[in-house]
C-alpha cells in the first residue's frame, strides 16, 4: 500500500475531512497571517519534512501550510488512537504522504512512523519523541540526515532531554512546548477546555457539585482544574512538587493525597506526564461510580491494566465510556481506555489554541532550516522573536490592541 | 414510521442501545428513586398518564418509575427535534406507548400530540404546554383530572390562556418548584448551553465576548458558565431588577444593539420571541455565532436570518454558516431550536432527577387530590418541594443541620 505514498482507513471520507479542515482554518487567523508573510518566497522548497503529530482538523492546517511553502509533507500520528480518518483521508487526497487511522495496533503504529522515516525527511515534527526516538535508536535510520527537529509535548521533551543527557543527541531539537505562546495557552486553555468537553461528551453528567481530582498541577493541571471549577465543581489537587502543591492550595484549591483523595473523588483527571499515578489500591478504595480519565501523552498515568484485565466485569456503557465493576456492587467508569480523552472522547483543542502552537512549529521549522549549521547537538528554546512575534499575530488576529512602552518607560526600564 | 404495536416510533431494533443510555441515567437519578419508593404501593393504579416531554434517557427513567406505581403510559415528544429514537424505542420496548421520533414536521408533532390525547388521559404531564393547550382550545379530553408544567414557557402560555378561557382542571407548575428552576433551569441548561457550543463549533470559549440575552434562571446559569470558561460576559435584559444583578454578579450590561456589535457568541434565554432579530444579525462580526436555549424557536429570527443570506453551508453537523450580503458570515446553532437538547443531550441526569422527583411527586398528589383543588395554576406543595431536596442531598451523601428546636428562653417569653 506504501506504493501509493499513503495508508488510510478509508479514502471516501475525504470530502468530510476537506470541511472539517476549512473549519479548523478559519479559525487559525494566526497561522494564516504567518503564511501570507512566507507564501511568495516558499522557502521549504525541496525540503521534507516528517511530522509526527495528532492527525487532528488542525494539524492538517499545518501539513497542507508546510506543503504550500514549497515542502515534501510525511506525517503519521502521535498517539495510536487519536487519528480523524476523515482529515486522513483529505490528506491523502490533498498530496501527503500519510499513514494514519484511528485504532492502531502498536506495531501497526511503529510502521507508520518508520514509513515516514522512509521518505528521507531532513527535519522531524514530534509529539511525544517516537519518532525522534526512531530516528536516533532503529539502526534502519542510521543513515538519515536529519538538520533537525521539533518537539510538540512535555512528555516528549522529558524522553528527547534523557537521550540528550545521555551524549546521544545526534542534531538540534527546538522545544516548542516550553515556548510561552504554546504552554500557556495550548497546555492549559487547549487542555483545560477539551477536558471538559471531553466529560460532557462521554459522560453528560452535572459538573456542578461533583467532587473533581486533579492528579498534577503543571500547566495541564492549572487549567483542568479551573474549568472544572468553573463549571461549579470542587476540585482537589494531588502534586508531588511542594511548590506546584503549593500553588494549588493558594489558589484556593484543596490539595491532599492520592491515597485520601481516591476515596472522595468522583472524577479523576491525570495529567502528570508520569506513570502510575492511579494504581490499583487508590482504585480498590474508590467509591461506587467514580470515573477516570487521563489526558496526559501517555496511557501509563491509570493502571488500566488492573482495570480492564482484573475486573469482574467490563462493558461499554457509552461510547468511550468502559464500566469495570471491580468488586460487587463497586463499578470505576474509565473514560477512552486510558488514552488521551480530550482527543480521543472530545475533539482535542480548539483550532484558535492549535494555531499558536504550530505558528510556532511553522516558524521553528523555517529557523532550523537557516540556522541549522551553528545550533549543535542541543536542545534549544523556541527564539524569543518568535515567540513575540507568535503572541503579536495572535492579539492582531482577535483585533486586540495593546500599549507601548513610551520613550520614558523603557529608559527607566534600562536603568539602574 | 415505523409501527412496534400502538407505538410509532423511528425503529425498534434501537432498543437495546436506549436501555443502555437509560440504565446510565437511572443510576445517577437517585432523588427520583427516592421519591418513588416513598409514594407507597401503586398509587397510579388505574390512571393513563400522558407525557409530552423531551425524549431523552431521564424521561424515560420518569416514564418508567411512573408505570412501576401502576399507571398506563402513553409519550409524545415536547419539541420535534430533541427526541432521541433509542429512548422511544427502549420505551415502546418497555411497555409505554410512545408516539415520538427526530426531525418531526409540524403537522407530524401535531398529530403525535393528539394521539396522546387520544389515550383519554387522566394526568397530562406537559413540557411546553403542548397537551393542555389541546385539551382546552380544541377537545376536551374527557378524564382529564390534572396537570403538570415542566418549563417556563408552558408556564406563561397556560397562564395566558386563562386569561381568556376558563380553566378545567388544576395545573401545577413544576417549573415554579424551588427545586427545579434553581437547579434545572440554571445549572442543568447553563452547563448543557456550554456542551452544545462546544459539540457544535468546537472553539476555544476563553477570551470570546458571550452575550446571553435574558437573565432569568437560565440566562444566570449560562451566563455563570460561560465565564467559568473563560469568556467575557455580556448581559442584555428589558428587565431593570434582572439587568442590574447581572451588572452586580460582574458582568457587563448594555442593548442588544450594542451587544450585537461587539459579540462572538450569543445565546438567547428570554422565553421571548425577536431576542436577535434580522437587523441585529446585520451589525454583527464575522464569525458570530448563534444559538438559542429558549424553549421555542422564535428567539432568533432564524428567518429573517436567513432572508439575508447569499449564501448557505454547513460546516460541522448542527451548524449552518449564511454568508450575509458583504461577506460576513453569521453561524447558527441547531437551526434555532434549543441548542442544548439539539446539538448536545440536554440536562444531565442528577438535575432532571430534582425536576422529575418534582413531577413525580406531583402526578401522585394529583391523583389523590386533584378532585379537592380548583381548576387553574398551583404551586408545587412545599412539603414536596423539600422532600425532593432531602432526596437529592441524601443522595449526594450530604447532612445538614436542622433549625434548633424553639426553647423557651427571655425572648419568647417577652
Amino acid at each position: 500500500m506504501a506504493s501509493r505514498g499513503y495508508r488510510v482507513r478509508d479514502i471516501r471520507l475525504a470530502p468530510q475531512g476537506r470541511r472539517s479542515y476549512e473549519w479548523a482554518r478559519d479559525h487559525m487567523t494566526i497561522l494564516n497571517n504567518t503564511m501570507a508573510r512566507l507564501r511568495r518566497t516558499r522557502p521549504l522548497k525541496g525540503v521534507t519534512v516528517g511530522f509526527c503529530l495528532h492527525i487532528t482538523k488542525e494539524t492538517a492546517v499545518l501539513l497542507l501550510a508546510a506543503r504550500e511553502l514549497g515542502a515534501t509533507v510525511a506525517a503519521c500520528p502521535g498517539n495510536p488512537m487519536s487519528t480523524q480518518d476523515d482529515i486522513a483521508a483529505f490528506l491523502a487526497k490533498s498530496g501527503v504522504h500519510v499513514y494514519a487511522w484511528a485504532g492502531q495496533t502498536k506495531k501497526e503504529y511503529d510502521a507508520c512512523i518508520a514509513s515516514v522515516l522512509s521518505h528521507g525527511p531532513s527535519i522531524l515534527v514530534d509529539d511525544g519523541a517516537d519518532m525522534n526516538v526512531m530516528a536516533h535508536f532503529d539502526r534502519r535510520f542510521s543513515g538519515l540526515k536529519v538538520l533537525g527537529a521539533t518537539e510538540e509535548t512535555t512528555a516528549g521533551v522529558t524522553r528527547i532531554r534523557a537521550v540528550e543527557r545521555a551524549g546521544r543527541l545526534r542534531y538540534p531539537v527546538i522545544v516548542v512546548n516550553d515556548a510561552h505562546t504554546k504552554h500557556l495557552f495550548d497546555n492549559r486553555h487547549g487542555t483545560g477546555q477539551s477536558t471538559v468537553d471531553a466529560l460532557l461528551r462521554s459522560a453528560n453528567l452535572l459538573i456542578a457539585s461533583k467532587q473533581v481530582v486533579v492528579a498534577g498541577y503543571g500547566w495541564v493541571g492549572r487549567g483542568v482544574a479551573a474549568r472544572c471549577r468553573g463549571l461549579g465543581a470542587r476540585v482537589i489537587v494531588t502534586e508531588t512538587d511542594p511548590v506546584r502543591a503549593l500553588e494549588a492550595h493558594m489558589d484556593g484549591h484543596e490539595v491532599m493525597r492520592m491515597a485520601d483523595a481516591a476515596r472522595r473523588g468522583e472524577i479523576f483527571v491525570t495529567c502528570t506526564g508520569q506513570t502510575g499515578v492511579i494504581t490499583k489500591s487508590h482504585i480498590m478504595s474508590m467509591r461506587d461510580g467514580a470515573i477516570l480519565a487521563n489526558v496526559g501523552h501517555f496511557d501509563v498515568e491509570i493502571d488500566t491494566r488492573f482495570l480492564l484485565k482484573k475486573s469482574h466485569r467490563v462493558r461499554e456503557v457509552r461510547p468511550g465510556m468502559e464500566e469495570c465493576t471491580i468488586r460487587r456492587g463497586r463499578r470505576v467508569y474509565l473514560m477512552a481506555r486510558g488514552r488521551l480523552a480530550n482527543l480521543v472522547a472530545a475533539e482535542g483543542h480548539p483550532p484558535e489554541v492549535m494555531a499558536q502552537s504550530f505558528s510556532n512549529q511553522l516558524l521553528s521549522i523555517l529557523h532550523i532550516l537557516e540556522n541549522h549549521g551553528t545550533m549543535g547537538r542541543a536542545l534549544h528554546r523556541v527564539p524569543e522573536e518568535i515567540d513575540v512575534q507568535v503572541a503579536r499575530d495572535a492579539l492582531a488576529a482577535m483585533g486586540v490592541r495593546i500599549d507601548r512602552l513610551t520613550r520614558e518607560q523603557a529608559r527607566y526600564g534600562d536603568s539602574w | 414510521m415505523a409501527r412496534a404495536g400502538s407505538s410509532r416510533i423511528r425503529d425498534a431494533g434501537l432498543a437495546p442501545r436506549g436501555r443502555a443510555l437509560h440504565d446510565w441515567a437511572a443510576a445517577r437519578m437517585g432523588a427520583l428513586r427516592s421519591a418513588a419508593s416513598s409514594l407507597g404501593s401503586r398509587p397510579l393504579a388505574g390512571l393513563t398518564v400522558a407525557f409530552c416531554l423531551q425524549v431523552t434517557p431521564e424521561t424515560s427513567v420518569l416514564v418508567l418509575e411512573a408505570m412501576g406505581l401502576g399507571a398506563r403510559a402513553v409519550a409524545c415528544a415536547g419539541n420535534p427535534h430533541t427526541t432521541s429514537d433509542a429512548i422511544a424505542a427502549h420505551l415502546a420496548a418497555s411497555g409505554a406507548t410512545v408516539h415520538a421520533w427526530a426531525g418531526q414536521g409540524a403537522r407530524e408533532f401535531a398529530a403525535c400530540a393528539r394521539r396522546a390525547m387520544d389515550a383519554s388521559p387522566d394526568i397530562v404531564v406537559d413540557d411546553g404546554a403542548e397537551l393542555s393547550v389541546l385539551a382546552h382550545t380544541r377537545r376536551a379530553g374527557p378524564r382529564i383530572v390534572g396537570g403538570t408544567e415542566e418549563t417556563t414557557t408552558g408556564v406563561r402560555r397556560m397562564r395566558a390562556l386563562f386569561a381568556r378561557h376558563e380553566a378545567r382542571y388544576p395545573i401545577i407548575a413544576v417549573n415554579d418548584a424551588r427545586t427545579k428552576a434553581t437547579f434545572d433551569n440554571a445549572y442543568g441548561t447553563g452547563q448543557s448551553a456550554v456542551d452544545a457550543l462546544m459539540r457544535s463549533c468546537g472553539l476555544l470559549v476563553a477570551s470570546r465576548a458571550a452575550v446571553v440575552a435574558g437573565y432569568g434562571p437560565v440566562g444566570r446559569g449560562v451566563a455563570a458558565r460561560l465565564g467559568g470558561l473563560g469568556a467575557r460576559v455580556i448581559v442584555t435584559e428589558t428587565d431593570p431588577v434582572r439587568a442590574l444583578e447581572a451588572r452586580l454578579d460582574g458582568h457587563s450590561v448594555m442593548r442588544m444593539s450594542e451587544a450585537a456589535r461587539v459579540g462572538d457568541v450569543f445565546v438567547t434565554c428570554t422565553g421571548q420571541r425577536g431576542a436577535i432579530t434580522a437587523r441585529h444579525a446585520a451589525l454583527m462580526r464575522d464569525g458570530a455565532i448563534l444559538a438559542n436555549v429558549g424553549h421555542f424557536d422564535v428567539e432568533i429570527d432564524v428567518a429573517g436570518v436567513r432572508a439575508m443570506a447569499v449564501r448557505t453551508r454547513r460546516p460541522r453537523a448542527n451548524l449552518e454558516e449564511l454568508t450575509l450580503r458583504g461577506g460576513r458570515r453569521v453561524l447558527l446553532v441547531a437551526g434555532g431550536y434549543v441548542a442544548n437538547l439539539v446539538a448536545a443531550e440536554g440536562h444531565a441526569p442528577e438535575v432532571m432527577a430534582m425536576s422529575f422527583a418534582n413531577q413525580l411527586r406531583c402526578i401522585a398528589h394529583l391523583a389523590r387530590h386533584a378532585g379537592s383543588m380548583e381548576p387553574g395554576i398551583h404551586a408545587v406543595p412545599r412539603e414536596i418541594d423539600e422532600g425532593v431536596a432531602r432526596d437529592a442531598l441524601r443522595a449526594a451523601g450530604v447532612r445538614i443541620d436542622s433549625p434548633a428546636r424553639r426553647t423557651p428562653g427571655p425572648a419568647a417569653s417577652a
